[in-house]
């Protein structure tokens, strides 16, 4: 069931645009993120749809109702910001508990869901101690409990982890994943990080100036980029030169791969090929098309910086266990994994 | 060698503040005149009598209850007038803040002179009362103080990130008032306090405009007092000046110790 609806949003900050013809629907129980680099309006479409900011245009609907201009207070979304905004004066259950008493629920009932709160963040030992006495982690799940203890209809979370340092946020974000699958909370979830994204989402929303890209799963996303901008910002891709045929498929490195579009007769394009569907294989001088530059070795896999072609950079993501150590300045022979069938033409 | 200068300049600095006080006490205690400082009499003379006689002055402690009334006045006045200022400026429209800034400084602007002219010629002809009380000065300090209080309470609203503070209790569904009261106030309790103690500090020395309009505050009183007593006026002084900064300082131990850091600039 769709639980909310953005239609055709559009902000403006006196010049600048923020926002241009938005569009997002959310189903309900759903983890949606929105992914983008800085600026891109991401930020100002969750205000927007918090009831911070007014839209200049378009339309909000949730659960088939108009919102546009119900009051914050009157939203019942709970939000997570990335500075905590916890009530310095107030200890954790208390935060917890401010909204429960905003929203006119009674003690024995506060007191239930304040200890369900607690004991969902695993906060338990916490429960009496004042914010500047927390850790940022512990910090952003009180926040998080007192977002979601008044059973908001939306959870909203604006970058919650990027003040946090790196350990603290993997751990913390599976957490988030987690508790908002037990709840089932529908959640909208603003990040410009990229793996955090791709790790916690049901759905990435791929934005750049003001603008929706693509929204997909993060496998599709990942594997049918819809266009350059996504190819880019999710993963790393390598342009390669490719040539269409005339049954409109693209020959990249000798293999037949069917384009993002069909190419007019000998086309000249860049293709887009991630590091990992390039194959390296040691050959002689003659039959080469690259020359190693430079190899490093990350663990698992061996990433490998190649000269295709004496003008081209690419990169390769090898399996460890599979490279041969390759040495800079040994001709090889770069190809695409034979079972790559569509890629996309830049 | 930075070592070096670093303590030399604070050498230097604690010199310049306590050569002239130590040169007051031994003024106010010491009968002794400068010329005949030696060995064998820089020992000799030292009473607390001057202190006596400054404070069984029954004029002394009515000047002196003037100017903490007037202190107490002024802090509620700045605080009633200007809190609601600030607080609404950061949470509903922070790009008037440096306006405000700028604007809070205008008082300083006028000199004290012509700020008593102008208002005592109009009060003069319409309520001439107004002036003949010792709190018409009430709203000068206010003015005054207007500046150093604005920016103690802005200080303290960014220092709590208030506007966040806002925005998250607005999103569980707070009322306006149930933030101001629950939220926003009580994380400004030091920012409160600082713009009082300063409020009080400026009441507590101001001179220029008591004098120019004839009312006896413990500043005015203490000029007049060391024209015919200035030993007694001199220990005055320096017990005033004593007592103010221990005052100041018992209060920001106090709030520290409750985690509450007290912020005094927004500069």
């Amino acid at each position: 069931m769709t639980l909310v609806v953005m239609r055709n949003i559009r902000k403006f900050f006196g010049e600048s645009r923020a926002l241009t013809d938005f569009s997002l629907t959310v189903e309900s129980g759903e983890l949606v993120c929105l992914l983008g680099p800085s600026g891109c309006g991401k930020t100002t479409a969750l205000r927007i749809l918090a009831g911070f900011e007014k839209a200049d245009a378009g339309t909000i609907e949730v659960d088939s109702e108009s919102i546009g201009s119900v009051p914050v207070e009157k939203r019942n979304f709970g939000m997570v910001f990335q500075d905590y905004s916890l009530f310095p004066n107030m200890t954790a259950r208390q935060n917890i508990e401010f909204g429960l008493k905003s929203r006119k629920v009674s003690a024995t009932q506060r007191r239930a869901t304040i200890d369900r709160m607690l004991q969902v963040t695993d906060l338990g030992d916490q429960a009496d101690k004042f914010p500047h006495q927390m850790s940022g982690g512990q910090k952003q799940r009180v926040a998080l409990a007192r977002a979601i203890a008044t059973s908001p209809r939306v959870l909203l979370l604006d970058e919650p982890l990027s003040a946090l340092d790196a350990k603290v946020r993997e751990s913390l974000r599976e957490e988030i994943r987690h508790l908002q699958r037990e709840v089932g909370v529908t959640t909208v979830f603003v990040t410009h990080d990229q793996q955090e994204a791709l790790a916690i989402a049901d759905r990435v929303g791929v934005m750049s100036n003001g603008q929706l890209e693509q929204i997909a799963t993060p496998r599709d996303l990942y594997q049918n980029p819809k266009n350059s901008f996504v190819a880019k910002f999710i993963g790393s891709i390598n342009r390669i030169p490719a040539t269409s045929r005339t049954d409109g498929l693209w020959n990249v490195l000798d293999a037949i791969l069917t384009g993002s579009r069909a190419g007019t007769e000998l086309e000249h394009a860049d293709a887009g090929i991630r590091p990992e569907d390039i194959t390296v294989s040691a050959t002689h001088r003659e039959s080469a098309n690259a020359i190693i530059e430079d190899s490093s070795f990350l663990g698992a896999i061996t990433r490998v910086k190649l000269m295709l072609n004496g003008v081209t950079t690419i990169y390769a993501d090898l399996m460890s266990i599979n490279a041969t150590p390759f040495i800079p300045g040994q001709p090889v022979l770069v190809g695409v994994r034979s079972d790559l069938e569509t890629t996309i033409i830049f | 060698m930075t070592k070096f200068f670093k303590w030399g300049f604070l050498i230097l600095l604690a010199l310049f503040f306590v050569v002239p006080l130590l040169a007051m006490a031994r003024f106010a205690f010491q009968s002794v005149p400068v010329a005949l400082l030696t060995g064998e009499t820089w020992l000799k003379g030292w009473s607390i009598d001057p202190i006596i006689t400054a404070s069984t002055d029954p004029a002394m402690w009515s000047a002196a209850k003037t100017s903490v009334l007037l202190a107490v006045f002024t802090s509620v006045l700045t605080l009633v007038l200007l809190m609601p200022l600030a607080i609404v400026t950061e949470i509903k429209a922070p790009r008037m803040r440096p306006w405000l800034t700028a604007l809070t400084l205008l008082p300083w602007v006028v000199p004290p002179i012509a700020l008593v002219v102008g208002v005592s010629v109009t009060f003069r002809t319409g309520a001439p009362w107004f002036l003949a009380s010792v709190f018409s000065l009430v709203p000068f300090y206010a003015l005054w103080a207007m500046p150093f209080t604005y920016r103690a309470l802005d200080a303290g609203l960014q220092a709590i990130n208030a506007r966040t503070l806002y925005e998250a209790a607005r999103s569980t569904g707070a009322s306006f008032p149930t933030i101001i009261l629950r939220v926003i106030l009580p994380n400004m309790k030091a920012s409160i306090v600082a713009a009082a103690a300063l409020t009080t500090a400026l009441v507590l020395g101001e001179f220029a405009f008591a004098s120019l309009l004839l009312k006896e505050t413990l500043p005015t009183f203490m000029v007049n007092f060391q024209q015919s007593q200035a030993r007694a006026g001199l220990a005055l002084a320096l017990i005033i000046l004593i007592f103010t900064a221990l005052a100041i300082g018992i209060v920001v131990r106090t709030l520290r110790r409750r985690g509450l850091n007290v912020q005094t600039t927004g500069l």
